[in-house]
């Protein structure tokens, strides 16, 4: 019983990050129908801004996951207006050929400037809040604070984004663009605007679990690619553009992960994870909260 | 008509010597040169780098030695540094490179085993000695006569591993494996188990994990409720960093073993306090004692700015070997096997840093193993060594 529920702990922790990556996959193609591989890769920038802010900056790492989250977004952002922006009317192969191709470059990029060794975020720069004694459960369980704060932080960071989605003016937007672009552009929106506020809020929240998984596991050049294609299978999983199913699927993803490990077997903790994707999608094809609408593409 | 002749001839005789110049430019620029190519194959890139930056430092010293007392008869050795980034697909690649280049004579490498297993076929059909520094999975040299390596084999290492811990550590009853799902991984974890159960330990749980993977806690949380003495880490140093970490903070409190893929100054790096009490076994230590090691590593530090590893020694010894070998037997890849095939004896083993280096009928070698511990963040020989029990 211990065992049950700290796997499921571990599984709420891993689908909390799936879902902070895959909410940045799904609010993209919600609006312009890219699927950003080079999203990947900002999260693993997240995880290295942060890493340098408290290693050579020494700054404290309260400062440091704002300040990631802000370089990410100002990255996504850059990177939608070299790359994106100039093919915003052509097909759409070439613009995911495109995004195939920045997350390459970016992925070498990090390993010409940091190496590929792995980083360790350094003790001494965690807070103390964090690295505290495991909170014992009922039943002879353990969960650690930093599993904790994770699994806070992402439930929080949603809520929000879920609110700033249905109550501000931008929200509105965002919902209105996603809906139709071009109906949205002729009633007054400035459809380029609220694209560029997509990828900040998408990238800043891929940052934050950048900073998390740095925290908890390491930092490297490739963790972008195992953790983006993962996070990209939840936003699938979920229903590619919504948002809710995005957050979804990542908790479905991470725990049925790591159920898969502790109970089925090891080797195959990825494969039984794509598997139950793989059936979700046999028998809804549009995700778990996905609608079917044809006329998408 | 004459005229056009005489021209024609001037242009002829102006084209023959254009062209003569640029073939012997040419040749002077590969073929004529007063160089000895020799490639050294690793994971310069991936998530072992460390072990390639270890394995380069250490060519590089041997290379900087051999060639500043005259270089390989007379001519400069070469060294020629390919990536296979850790990858089996990646070493395919790489041997295919390696083999259609004519002018590189050897290959010292590949070092993770898979790598070494994906090169093996290829260089056996292009007929180059691949010569592995760190490749220990059982099947790596055998069925190949262009295939050797100067460590034990995984058999050995697992059998050595399995009576330390029976018989040196003492009160340690049940043990988990947790393994890396690749060729080192799996084939170390297979002696292993096979060798503790004869030995009356119980194997509570055997874990897998694939490499690129750097969440273990599910695993992890697995082996935690089984509640064993011992974790026996059969894999490489980066993920047995984090296993270190994760195992403590999921609440595990057991004896961590690894083998010698976990010998790696950053082990200690990613793991950090947890390291603090691992043993792992090695092909190899830098005694005090050892004059000859003390040398190659004061030289190392001098050249590097860093200490030396298990592996810097082991690929500085393999360089060697491949020296020795255009020496004596000549310079060409064929002469460099038969070389390395005839050193079947002690009397005619390669006396190196790492100690004495001969071959059996299928490119394996007998050399002994070691044991270090972590102690305060440093990687030290541990106490009580178990050589002569084979």
């Amino acid at each position: 019983m211990a065992q049950f529920l700290e796997q499921i702990i571990n599984g709420l922790v891993l689908g909390g990050i799936y879902a902070l990556i895959a909410v940045g996959y799904t609010m993209v193609y919600g609006i312009i129908q890219l699927i950003n591989f080079a999203h990947g890769e900002i999260f693993m920038f997240g995880a290295y801004f942060a890493f340098l802010c408290v290693t050579t900056f020494g700054l404290s790492f309260w400062v440091a996951l704002p300040l990631s989250m802000a370089m990410c977004a100002v990255m996504g952002m850059l990177i939608d207006f070299v790359a994106y922006r100039p093919l915003r009317n052509a097909p759409r192969l070439s613009a995911l050929i495109t995004a195939i191709g920045m997350s390459l470059v970016l992925q070498n990029l990090a390993r010409e400037i940091w190496g590929a060794r792995w980083r360790k975020f350094p003790v001494e720069a965690t807070p103390t809040v964090l690295t505290g004694n495991a909170i014992p459960l009922p039943g002879g369980a353990q969960v650690s604070f930093l599993d904790v704060f994770i699994i806070l932080l992402a439930v929080g960071l949603m809520i929000g984004l879920n609110r700033l989605i249905h109550l501000t003016k931008i929200g509105k937007a965002m919902r209105a663009c996603a809906q139709n672009r071009v109906a949205a552009s002729l009633m007054g929106i400035d459809t380029n605007r609220v694209i560029t506020v997509t990828f900040a809020i998408g990238s800043a929240l891929g940052a934050v679990a950048g900073v998390m998984v740095g925290l908890r596991e390491v930092t490297e050049p490739a963790m972008g690619y195992y953790k983006g294609v993962a996070a990209f299978a939840a936003a699938v999983l979920g229903g590619i553009g919504n948002i809710t199913g995005a957050m979804l699927g990542g908790v479905v993803l991470g725990v049925a992960e790591a159920l898969g490990a502790g109970y089925v077997s090891s080797g195959y903790r990825l494969a039984i994870a794509y598997i139950i994707m793989i059936l979700v999608i046999i028998f809804r094809p549009s995700g778990l909260l996905g609608k079917s609408t044809a006329t998408r593409a | 008509m004459k005229k056009n002749r005489v021209r024609s001839t001037v242009l002829l005789a102006i084209f023959l010597t254009t062209s003569a110049m640029i073939t012997s430019f040419a040749f002077t620029g590969c073929e004529t040169t007063n160089e000895i190519k020799i490639a050294v194959a690793g994971p310069y890139t991936g998530s072992v780098a460390a072990f390639g930056e270890m394995i380069k430092r250490g060519a590089e010293l041997k290379a900087k030695e051999i060639n500043t007392a005259g270089g390989v008869n007379g001519k400069t050795l070469t060294l020629i540094f390919e990536d296979d980034a850790g990858k089996d697909k990646e070493a395919s690649l790489v041997a295919e490179r390696i083999a259609s280049n004519r002018q590189i004579l050897a290959v010292v490498g590949h070092f993770n085993s898979a790598c070494s297993l994906a090169g093996k076929p290829i260089y056996k059909r292009a007929g180059i000695v691949e010569l592995s520094p760190g490749s220990t999975n059982v099947n790596v040299a055998a069925g190949s006569d262009w295939t050797f390596r100067n460590i034990y084999r995984d058999d050995f290492q697992a059998a050595f591993a399995a009576k330390y811990i029976k018989n040196i550590l003492g009160d340690i009853q049940k043990v988990a494996v947790f393994f890396d799902n690749d060729d080192y991984g799996s084939g170390l974890k297979d002696s292993f188990t096979a060798e503790a159960k004869e030995l009356g330990l119980e194997i509570v749980g055997i874990e897998a994990y694939d490499r690129d993977n750097t969440d273990f806690k599910a695993q992890l949380t697995s082996i935690k409720a089984k509640q064993p003495d011992l974790i026996f880490l059969s894999g490489l140093y980066s993920q047995a960093g984090l296993i270190a970490s994760q195992a403590r903070e999921v609440g595990i409190a057991a004896q961590l073993f690894g083998a010698d893929g976990v010998d790696s100054p950053d082990f200690l790096e990613i793991a950090g306090d947890a390291a603090e009490g691992t043993y792992v076994t090695t092909p190899f230590v830098f005694r005090l004692d050892d004059p000859k090691a003390q040398k190659m590593a004061t030289a190392f530090e001098e050249m590097h700015g860093v200490a030396p590893d298990t592996w810097a020694a082991l690929t500085y010894d393999a360089v060697g070997m491949i020296v020795e070998a255009i020496e004596k037997g000549g310079e060409n890849r064929k002469a460099i096997r038969d070389h390395l095939a005839s050193i079947t004896s002690p009397e005619k083993g390669y006396d190196g840093i790492t100690g004495l280096t001969y071959f059996d009928e299928n490119g394996d070698c007998t050399k002994p193993a070691y044991v270090k511990i972590v102690e305060d963040g440093q990687f030290v020989p541990a106490a009580e060594q178990m050589l002569g029990i084979d």
